[in-house]
């Protein structure tokens, strides 16, 4: 459905995205993955033609961007990273406005335009100006704007970014309601929500694709994490998980200064499956110490994503250890940084 | 074609009801119609206070064609009158929609650029012969009235030059509404040129050449007043028609050209 090949888009001097180059199959849902910077809304604004690129080409639904845009933007439904509102105008005129300027026969606008206000929630706000709406509501307009004339393609760029977290639960149910009927293509910088939403990622840094897969087979590379908060003396822990071999221990250390005998506790394991996670509480149980807290780091793809980013600066600017990688010395700071930025 | 008349209602629609909502066309309503309001009675009282005098001391002398000279200064004075008030009207035709972001959506939609520009003078130039309209009744009953009476044809003549010469000037304004993002720039940048353009021929002064004469013929007062005197050729309308164009040719390119710069 969306095919790029060889995309770069150059900025005078500066290299906005270099050879990207990567497919969406109809009905899949693809999560755009990078840094702030990273060129993602570069990205998606050349998908919608809007911007030009430099070189390389985008086909989407069949039809080149460029030289035949008016095909193109008869396909998709773009919502650019500020929602395209008129503050002055009700929900309902704006979205019957945007439904003509798609072309959407007149005949059948009003059924349209309901469709779009009910998917996203939006009849009470029906006959609300836009301007008085709150900015989870106009996130929402901003989709129902995108999906009025029911396009084949859907391109959306960061499209939770400002709202609090109820609604982004509602926004991605409903970005995954879409999907099979549509072509949706979102960017975002919220790792669990590529990993909840999408069917597959591409991880873009500095303008260049760093990776690209599903969500599952990026994890797997890094494996699955989990923290604890147990109490003990810390020789009697590492005795304790040594044993285990599924998992690999990343950290320990001490909870707050007051309590001494109280240890935060970060395993990994790239083994499938979560059978470690019982083998490991059993042992810690068994061996006397006491556990408080056990829980499953959302952070895998965080850390293929820290760790794809990370590797890169570091190999162009300095021959630095490479700081957000795993899997290195324990107890060390870094490795903790990423993972409560994680958490 | 038909998708381009398509385009142009949808724009269309949407200017009319953004004017007619927007508290800033109803200010701008209002002072217009106080200033013309009063420079009208003014310029009628003034006329009635001559004609006495000149009655009084020119007896069965020659005709002194009172209301056809007060009308044509009414005109001229409404002329400059829109140069305060056109640059308000167009100062947020794309500069607004840049603002906003929703210059976006227009450029990802099947509507071209100069749909969109169409589209938007239309609207603009449609709100403007609204505010005419009373302005023009009043004037057809006070000065039709009158002896010797002023021709309605002549009237209307008058009006339409106006409208030509306030949709040259709204075309242009268009244009410098699409160079930027601040609604303020833009009415201040319009206003400039409106000004230049109305007092250009002063640079010829006196002298004639090639370039005095042209200058003077780019001059909107001096093409306006001939016309409102009714001493205009085509030479005037052709003028206000390429004013009209270039503002539309200039303001798809700079809406073209906004997409190939944008960071």
């Amino acid at each position: 459905m969306i095919e790029v090949e060889q995309l770069s888009k150059v900025y005078g001097t500066f290299r906005a995205i270099q050879d990207v180059s990567f497919r969406v199959e109809p009905g899949e849902i693809m999560g755009f993955l990078g840094p702030n910077g990273a060129g993602k809304t570069t990205s998606m604004r050349i998908l919608s033609g809007y911007l030009p690129a430099t070189t390389g080409t985008v086909r989407v639904a069949g039809f080149d961007v460029i030289s035949d845009s008016m095909s193109v933007r008869k396909n998709i439904g773009y919502l650019p990273e500020n929602p395209p509102l008129y503050p002055d105008m009700t929900v309902e005129n704006y979205l019957s406005f945007v439904a003509q300027l798609k072309k959407v026969a007149a005949g059948r606008r009003a059924e349209q335009v309901n469709r779009a206000i009910e998917r996203c929630s939006l009849q009470e706000k029906r006959d609300v100006l836009i301007r008085k709406l709150s900015k989870g509501f106009k996130q929402r307009v901003g989709i129902a704007q995108a999906i009025v004339h029911d396009p084949p393609v859907i391109i959306l760029d960061e499209p939770t970014v400002g709202l609090d977290p109820k609604q982004i639960i509602e926004v991605r149910n409903l970005i995954k309601s879409l999907a099979g009927d549509h072509t949706i293509i979102l960017s975002t910088h919220i790792l669990p929500e590529v990993s909840m939403t999408c069917d597959r990622v591409v991880i873009i840094n500095r303008g260049k694709v760093a990776a690209s897969g599903k969500p599952s087979e990026l994890t797997q590379q890094v494996g699955s994490q989990v923290q604890l908060q147990v109490e003990g003396s810390p020789d009697g822990i590492r005795g304790v998980l040594a044993p285990v071999e599924a998992a690999q221990l990343l950290s320990l250390e001490p909870l707050s200064p007051e309590l001494s005998d109280r240890w935060v506790v970060t395993l990994q394991s790239q083994t499938e499956g979560d059978g470690w996670v019982r083998d490991v509480a059993a042992r810690l149980v068994h061996g006397g110490i006491g556990i408080y807290e056990l829980r499953r780091s959302q952070a895998s793809l965080e850390d293929i994503f820290l760790q794809l980013t990370t590797q890169e600066g570091s190999l162009e600017e300095s021959g630095e250890p490479e700081e957000g990688s795993l899997g290195s010395t324990p107890l060390e700071s870094s490795t903790v940084e990423s993972n409560s930025e994680a958490a | 074609m038909l998708d381009l008349l398509g385009g142009i209602i949808t724009i269309l629609r949407k200017e009319l009801r953004s004017y007619f909502t927007s508290p800033i066309a109803y200010i701008v309503a209002a002072v217009f119609w106080v200033l013309s309001g009063f420079f009208f009675s003014n310029i009628v009282s003034q006329a009635i206070r001559i004609s006495q005098q000149v009655d009084l001391f020119s007896q069965g002398g020659q005709a002194f064609d009172a209301p056809l000279i007060a009308s044509q200064q009414f005109m001229s004075v409404v002329g400059t009158l829109l140069l305060f008030i056109l640059p308000v009207l167009t100062m947020g035709l794309y500069a607004e929609e840049r603002r906003r972001g929703t210059m976006e959506l227009l450029a990802t939609s099947p509507i071209t650029n100069l749909a969109v520009a169409l589209g938007k003078l239309k609207a603009v130039v449609i709100f403007f012969i609204t505010l005419l309209l009373p302005i023009l009744a009043y004037h057809l009953v006070t000065l039709t009235a009158t002896s010797p009476i002023v021709g309605i044809p002549q009237v209307l003549f008058g009006y339409l030059g106006l409208i030509l010469l306030a949709s040259s000037v709204l075309s242009l304004g268009m244009f410098i509404s699409s160079l930027t993002d601040n609604t303020l720039i833009a009415a201040i940048g319009t206003f400039g040129l409106m000004l230049l353009l109305w007092v250009i021929d002063a640079a010829a002064g006196q002298e004639s050449g090639l370039v005095p004469d042209t200058l003077r013929h780019l001059s909107l007062l001096q093409q306006y007043s001939t016309w409102v005197q009714g001493a205009t050729g085509l030479s005037s309308l052709v003028l206000f028609l390429s004013m009209i164009g270039l503002g539309i040719f200039l303001t798809v390119q700079s809406v073209e050209a906004l997409r190939w710069q944008q960071n």
